[in-house]
């Protein structure tokens, strides 16, 4: 158990914890792909795996570059496309948990993957919604995935690309959203959920990471969970696992923030 | 345009394709999410130094990166434009942000958006209704369409959804495992957008891994995703989707996909990339001839085949 890991191993470890054994989950780029893998090989061995490009009932045997990646084939369902994996699966309902990636949020959920600064004149160009968008609109709930410092953690966002929950309690829906709304919020430092008001707070700290440090890295006064717990680490299983068999080269887990 | 008819000048070289299909000013679409995407067809049309072109897919990566910063893609319609794993995609930044090496304009939805939107187009019908985009700003900002979506309630129930604009397209560029002499087109693997993005388009110019005899694709026709009337030229064009991936033929290469990454950070590396791997070599056959049969050897894919079907009755 006293085995040291990274912030970017304990994310993708607290992402796979998010997938329930049985449910349906959409898979985004990134760590979410080794967390779905994770989940995959212990504790949600019954989970169905779908990637946007049209690839459901995944298998992989290596972690896969993209949401097309040919390596997601051999072993899967079936293979279809953008149109029935976006249209057919995601907006008809099925999709129990969808993953997000976030270059800011606000304390409703909403975040941001296009532009930092204005519109039209960025002073960072991002790569906008792919399907974030649909995720966050029609999945059941969402996990999102991000690192976290006061730029990021902002009263207002800059352009919400996805929506979260949009406001208190009626917003969402008001806006003729079917379903859906932001769950967890996994960030290089703790973890957060959503309260009655559709606020966000954080209810676990990682290790090594104190609250006084979170409160730092949020620009508004965040809300504390009174039962706010250190985050779990990884198990060696786990560890064991993202380094030996589905992150060999550090792909995902190298490079992070 | 005319539409081309007949059968026996359908296959051509990337040169002849592009030069006949791919004038400045269309509306034209890559393709491939994720693999299969057309660098054959996009590396030819970097060559001949097209212009002003809008270029459109959902999931752009270094195809739409490398278009923007050749100067030949000044506006896109689209969804996302990053290099996935990889990170941002740099030229991209560089157009948008300073205008180097042009100011170029994005008109963008969601991935699902941009499908939906082909799907229209393939359909004849002027708009999809959808039940995402809403409460974002992707319908509050828009770039160069005059009307980029319409929040309307549902005259039945009376819900809220967003109906967005067919994507009407003037040329579609695929990438296919194989199709035979008259262009029935089969794919395996993930489709991506491109059954319905292709089925959107004017004319559609496909690059194929290898042509083969009709009577495999008629013995499999639940594989074909265009019936040859809807496709106006074939490109032989094996390993074309290079450094991504084609299902059963190879693998993505990922070192490219690094190298790439690392010398477009800065201008001067991405016009070295260029020379070196788009200008230079000269046409699909050189740039071939460059990587060099040991690393696409490398890259060849293992057998993983499925059992044959009975279609009889």
């Amino acid at each position: 158990m006293a085995t040291k890991f990274s912030l970017a191993e304990l994310m993708a470890v607290a992402s796979s914890r998010q997938i329930q054994d049985g449910e349906i989950a959409f898979i985004g780029t990134g760590l979410p792909m080794l967390g779905a893998m994770l989940a995959k090989a212990l504790h949600a061995p019954n989970a169905i795996l779908i990637y946007e490009a049209g690839i459901v009932d995944a298998r992989p045997k290596r972690t896969p570059v993209s949401i097309g990646d040919g390596c997601l084939v051999p072993g899967a369902a079936m293979c279809c496309g953008l149109t029935e994996a976006l249209g057919t699966i995601l907006q008809r309902g099925w999709v129990d948990v969808g993953f997000l990636g976030a270059a800011q949020i606000n304390k409703y959920g909403d975040i941001n993957t296009s532009v930092i600064g204005d519109y039209y004149h960025p002073k960072v160009r991002l790569p906008g919604s792919g399907g974030g968008n649909d995720i966050g609109s029609l999945a059941k709930r969402t996990v999102i995935m991000m690192a976290q410092d006061k730029r990021k953690f902002v009263e207002q966002v800059d352009y919400i690309t996805t929506p979260g929950w949009l406001g208190p309690p009626g917003t969402r829906e008001a806006a003729g959203l079917p379903r859906g709304g932001p769950a967890k919020v996994i960030t290089n430092l703790g973890i957060y959920a959503f309260d009655e008001n559709r606020e966000i707070y954080l209810e676990s700290h990682h290790p090594g990471i104190s609250i006084e440090k979170i409160k730092q890295n949020v620009s508004w006064e965040i809300a504390i969970s009174p039962d706010v717990r250190e985050t779990e680490p990884p198990t060696d299983e786990e560890l064991h696992l993202l380094r030996e068999q589905f992150d060999p080269q550090g792909i995902f887990l190298g490079g992070r923030e | 345009m005319h539409r081309i008819r007949k059968v026996s000048s359908k296959i051509m070289s990337e040169r002849e394709a592009v030069e006949t299909f791919v004038v400045d000013g269309i509306r034209l679409r890559s393709g491939g999410i994720g693999l299969r995407k057309p660098f054959a067809l996009i590396n030819e049309t970097i060559r001949q130094r097209r212009k002003n072109i809008t270029f459109i897919l959902s999931g752009f990566t270094e195809d739409g990166d490398v278009m923007v910063g050749a100067g030949v893609a000044s506006q896109l319609e689209g969804s996302y434009f990053g290099l996935e794993a990889l990170g941002l995609a740099h030229n991209y930044r560089r157009a948008y942000e300073q205008g180097i090496p042009l100011k170029i304009k994005i008109e963008e939805y969601s991935n699902y958006g941009m499908t939906a939107r082909f799907m229209a187009a393939a359909m004849g019908v002027p708009f999809m209704p959808v039940k995402s985009h809403l409460g974002s700003d992707l319908v509050r900002y828009h770039a160069f369409r005059e009307k980029k979506a319409h929040l309307m309630e549902d005259p039945f129930s009376g819900e809220k959804v967003m109906l967005l604009p067919a994507c009407p397209v003037d040329v579609a560029f695929v990438h296919a495992q194989r199709c035979d002499e008259d262009g029935n087109v089969q794919i395996w693997g993930p489709i991506g957008d491109d059954e319905w993005g292709a089925r959107a388009a004017q004319q559609v110019v496909v690059e194929v891994e290898e042509i083969v005899d009709s009577e495999i694709v008629r013995r499999d026709p639940n594989r074909t995703i265009l019936p040859s009337f809807m496709v106006s030229a074939i490109v032989i064009a094996p390993y074309g989707s290079h450094p991504y991936q084609c299902q059963g033929y190879y693998d993505l290469d990922l070192e490219y996909r690094k190298m790439y990454a690392e010398v477009t950070r800065t201008r001067e590396g991405f016009e070295r990339y260029l020379e070196d791997w788009v200008y230079g070599p000269g046409s699909h056959q050189g740039y071939l001839e460059k990587l060099g049969k040991d690393r696409l050897d490398r890259l060849r894919a293992k057998p993983y085949m499925s059992d044959p079907v009975n279609y009889g009755y």
